[in-house]
């Protein structure tokens, strides 16, 4: 199993990068065939911030073909699983091999989330639109994050302060000046309808980590919210129609993979990209295409974004109330190579429990296995409630 | 969805599918097209499309270039180059 495509430095404070955030001494691939090898000219602001803040670049961590996928099973240089067959992500056993102290992921399709919900470890998830994603390989732009996962909620704040804050590279950076101050969590819902969606083992820890804030004296209510689960469907829409757009660049042309097979210009795009993506990118960007289709266009792109809003507004009702949501990050605590090959659109599925931060741009933390959602900006109270489940909880 | 409708889909995206895989992506599609349909169950009428998330629009700046590369930078990662230029097959007959 190839947990890093490429070795970066030594050091204490080694950080790992999803091989979807550019650097400029080492490759950066995406996971895909068609960029293996593909050095960029410039880095991601996250990766210079990092360094300035005096972490190492350890090396890129192996993702599924343009982070779309359930656990990186996509990925040209091969999925990472267990000698049991138990799918693991290539970050997240960096961090439990202790290789890296914490790993910076980016989370389109909610990825990072459910591999650290799996392996007991903290992921953040911070607010769209305050960690730069310049220099990050594009894939979904209107929901995609970089998050930071560790083995401990401090290490993930540590790292996020490190590389949060406004970039004038970034189009979609948010001026410090909108940041609002976070609320102590005194009151959390339960979403109960997507909880019973997920299997007894995942509800359990749903049940436990209730326990867990009771005993802090923060107050949980079981909620049903019917539109969140539309966000599954919307965020896949939204998702491929995005990817279909940002991967149109990859020709063969400039740069990345071009076919040693063909004569004339069509056999070059075509033949360069059929031979470079995988199945199920494939498979995306077809469906990216048919949502876009002018036949399709209003019933499914437009609908998606106006479902956005609908799960957005849910969210917002919920927060008058509530200081933050509490879900699963996953539908079970163990995926296998044999699922994926059974269904190699699981990930698809598994967006019912991830898409509705995603859609929304809501910040999430994973502490204890399970998923917190709350307002904008509220990532630091969520990481106090996940330190405080880190030292008591367990 | 039908297997023409895909055709056009591969053309427009420049891939091309081996008939098994046609018949799997097929499927996903049509279960993707099922589950949209349901979304028609949520009135939007009279909501408004959400393209951003946060409320910040398109942002503009100076048009300044902030990144300046040389052509021989440029060109380090090109599968083909000729006297500085990118190589293709001939596209204009």
């Amino acid at each position: 199993m190839k947990l890093m495509i490429n070795e970066g430095s030594a050091g204490e404070k080694r950080v790992a990068l999803d091989d979807l955030i550019l650097t400029k001494d080492l490759p950066t691939t995406a996971g895909s065939k068609m960029l293996d090898g593909y050095v960029s000219l410039f880095e991601a602001e996250v990766a210079t911030r990092l360094q300035k803040a005096g972490y190492t670049i350890g090396g890129k961590a192996n993702v599924g073909e343009f982070a779309i996928d359930l656990l990186g099973e996509t990925s040209y240089f091969g999925a990472c699983a267990k000698e049991d067959g138990t799918l693991v992500y290539a970050a997240n056993e960096l961090l439990e091999k202790g290789e890296v102290c914490a790993a910076l992921q980016m989370d389109v399709n909610g990825a990072p989330r459910r591999a650290a919900a799996l392996a007991g470890q903290y992921y953040v998830k911070p607010t769209y639109g305050t960690v730069s994603r310049f220099g990050t390989i594009p894939v979904a732009c209107s929901g995609e994050t970089v998050g930071v996962a560790a083995t401990t909620a401090e290490t993930c704040r540590q790292v996020l302060a490190a590389v949060a804050g406004y970039d004038e590279k970034d189009g979609t950076s948010l001026p410090q000046s909108m940041y609002t101050q976070p609320k102590d969590i005194k009151k959390v819902a339960i979403l109960a309808d997507i909880t019973a969606a997920a299997d007894a083992d995942t509800q359990a820890k749903v049940a436990a980590f209730q326990a867990f804030l009771e005993s802090k004296g923060i107050a949980c209510e079981k909620v049903e919210v019917e539109c969140m689960s539309a966000a599954k469907t919307a965020w896949n829409a939204l998702m491929a129609a995005e990817l279909c757009n940002n991967v149109s660049r990859y020709d063969g042309v400039k740069y990345g993979y071009r076919t040693p097979n063909y004569t004339n210009i069509d056999e070059l795009y075509t033949g360069s990209r059929t031979e470079a993506f995988g199945d199920v990118l494939k498979t995306m960007i077809l469906f990216g295409s048919d949502v876009l289709s002018t036949n399709n266009y209003e019933k499914m792109y437009d609908k998606s974004l106006r479902i956005r809003r609908v799960v957005a507004e849910a969210f917002a009702d919920l927060f008058t109330k509530y200081d933050c949501v509490l879900l699963p990050a996953c539908a079970k605590q163990r995926y296998t190579v044999e699922d994926v090959k059974a269904d190699q659109y699981l990930a698809c599925q598994e967006a019912l429990f991830t898409a509705p931060a995603s859609i929304t741009g809501l910040p999430a933390v994973i502490a204890g296995g399970v998923q917190l959602v709350g307002p904008a900006f509220s990532e630091s109270s969520m990481l106090d409630v996940a330190q405080c489940y880190g030292k008591e909880g367990k | 969805m039908d297997k023409e409708v895909l055709r056009r889909l591969e053309k427009e995206n420049q891939l091309q599918l081996t008939d098994t895989q046609k018949e799997t992506v097929l499927a996903f599609l049509n279960q993707q097209h099922s589950q949209l349909e349901k979304l028609s169950a949520i009135d939007t009428e009279s909501v408004e499309r959400m393209v951003h998330v946060m409320p910040i629009n398109t942002v503009v700046r100076e048009d300044v270039a902030m990144q300046k590369f040389s052509r021989e930078d440029l060109q380090k990662g090109a599968p083909e180059t000729m006297d500085g230029y990118w190589q293709v097959p001939r596209v204009v007959e």
